[in-house]
């Protein structure tokens, strides 16, 4: 295979090397970036919403009424609380993750025969953020939500206990439940940039 | 004797009001540089400090004043030192031979709104431009480094290259003239009405790429270099010390480099009175000003040359074509008395 030598000849006649047509049309690049709009988020101030299937920190949805009647089946085996997360404690999602230290789940079986979730923490340093997990979820309890600013002054606080993993949930769900589920922050924007996109079956 | 203490006291004012207009501007001219960059970029650049980000240069210079100074192990200590007023000190005194304006009269003294109206003027411009070179030089000397060093003498590379292209192309302008001072110069173009750049179109374009030389900016930039060199020459200066040294070359120098191409091919302070006694000033400003802005502008659209392309560029080009143009210049001048 040949290499193809283009030298500056080629590129560009006497004429426009003589009137810098190449920085000219450059210039013009810059007048135009320069007369646009600044596309600047300033960050702490004004802060972008994800869209809803952004894979931000963790959260669990919890037993409250709205679970589809599947799940009602298995509520009779699990000593459930309204409020509380609906895991049911089978390990998909530690069995899913790609980190075998991420998890660390316990259940313990309650003197009327049926199981309790003690233990849900994740360790959010180890997250690579996937989503393998929330895939794996057969109950639909663990889910993504969000929160993208997981800063912490310690290690501890990167770990996600069952009850912040709850609150996250309620409050995504409060926040975006009644959202579209999709991966563009508004339809209006998906659509100016890519143009309506429709079932193609 | 009367005569001498009120023309000293004039002198004296006239030095204090460039200094400061000069000085602050350049310090200014950062924030401005910034938010050129800035929107060049689709960005906003300085914001937060202040409106529109206004008291940053502030901000910046009392940082700078703040912080620790450290000497490189080995550096030559008297020549470090003395390498920023080499680069401060010739930056300013270019300003001396820039006029302003017109002359005006206060309270029966003619007053010229310049330091030194002196009939060598252009000479002092060369010669100030060439001690400027020095700073840079033994900056990157004196401090002890690799980096400074390369950069410094890839500086001494790019003076070899512009400085004879820049005497060449600036004579062209003093045949037609027939005058070194720039006072002199400004008039003789607004005796004729026309801009010297409308006769010395190719000088003008040479001085251009002289002065981006010169101040050491894009596209010849090579002896800072950001991305290969750290910032070249400065790179083991700490505090005010590293402020000062690209506020000379990048800013002051800029200004006072735009301001002598004013002079020479922009007609220097003509242009409609629109604002009546104090036109000429806001001609020579805006006028100043647009070729700063022009220089910022190119700054952040072009890339950077290599070392020996500069000088390649500047001896097998811009030299032929200045020494054409001279000889067309003064053919023209000879045969047809240069009006």
């Amino acid at each position: 295979m040949g290499v193809k030598r283009v030298s500056r000849r080629d590129v560009l006649n006497v004429v426009e090397t003589i009137f810098f047509i190449d920085f000219l049309k450059g210039l013009s690049v810059t007048l135009r970036n320069m007369l646009r709009k600044p596309i600047t988020t300033e960050y702490p101030a004004e802060k972008l919403t994800p869209p809803k299937r952004f894979r931000g920190a963790h959260g669990h949805f919890v037993w409250d009424g709205s679970e589809p009647d599947s799940l009602k089946a298995i509520e009779r085996y699990m000593s459930y609380e309204k409020g509380k997360s609906r895991c049911v404690a089978c390990y998909m999602c530690q069995t899913a993750c790609p980190m075998p230290t991420l998890f660390r789940i316990e259940a313990v079986q309650m003197p009327d025969g049926s199981k309790k979730v003690v233990r849900f923490d994740m360790n959010l340093l180890n997250c690579m953020f996937c989503g393998l997990c929330v895939d794996a979820c057969p109950v639909g309890c663990l889910t993504m939500t969000d929160l993208y600013e997981l800063a912490g002054y310690s290690r501890r606080d990167a770990v996600l206990r069952v009850e912040r993993l709850e609150k996250q949930g309620i409050d995504f769900k409060s926040r975006r439940g009644d959202e579209p589920d999709r991966i563009w922050s508004d339809d209006a924007h998906r659509e100016k940039l890519w143009g309506k996109i429709e079932w193609s079956g | 004797m009367g005569e001498f203490f009120v023309s000293l006291l004039v002198t004296l004012v006239k030095i204090g009001v460039v200094l400061g207009v000069a000085l602050g501007l350049g310090a200014y001219l950062t924030w401005v540089e910034r938010k050129v960059a800035g929107h060049i970029q689709a960005r906003l650049g300085p914001t937060v400090v202040g409106p529109f980000g206004l008291l940053q240069p502030l901000a910046d210079g009392l940082k700078l004043m703040t912080k620790e100074s450290i000497i490189p192990r080995g550096a030559d200590v008297p020549v470090y030192y003395l390498a920023i007023m080499m680069a401060v000190a010739p930056s300013i005194l270019l300003f001396s031979v820039i006029p302003f304006g017109p002359e005006f009269t206060v309270f029966g003294y003619p007053v010229k709104p310049i330091i030194a109206d002196v009939n060598i003027a252009i000479l002092i411009v060369f010669a100030m431009g060439s001690l400027a070179v020095y700073g840079t030089v033994f900056s990157g000397w004196a401090s002890n480094s690799k980096y400074a060093f390369i950069g410094s003498l890839r500086k001494a590379a790019v003076i070899i290259a512009y400085e004879v292209v820049l005497g060449f192309a600036v004579l062209g302008v003093i045949l037609l003239a027939g005058t070194m001072s720039t006072t002199g110069i400004v008039e003789a173009q607004i005796e004729r009405g026309v801009w010297f750049v409308f006769y010395q179109p190719v000088a003008f374009i040479l001085y251009l790429f002289c002065m981006l030389a010169e101040s050491g900016r894009v596209p010849f930039d090579i002896q800072e270099a950001e991305a290969e060199l750290v910032t070249g020459y400065n790179v083991e200066y700490g505090g005010m010390k590293f402020g000062a040294l690209p506020m000379a070359e990048w800013y002051l120098n800029v200004m006072a480099l735009s301001a002598i191409a004013v002079v020479l091919f922009l007609g220097g302070w003509s242009g409609p009175r629109i604002l009546g006694p104090l036109s000429p000033y806001f001609w020579f400003l805006a006028k100043t000003f647009g070729l700063v802005f022009f220089v910022m502008w190119l700054h952040w659209t072009l890339p950077r040359f290599q070392a020996k392309d500069v000088t390649e560029i500047a001896w097998r080009i811009m030299l032929p074509l200045a020494l054409l143009n001279v000889v067309v210049t003064a053919t023209v001048v000879y045969f047809f008395g240069g009006s």
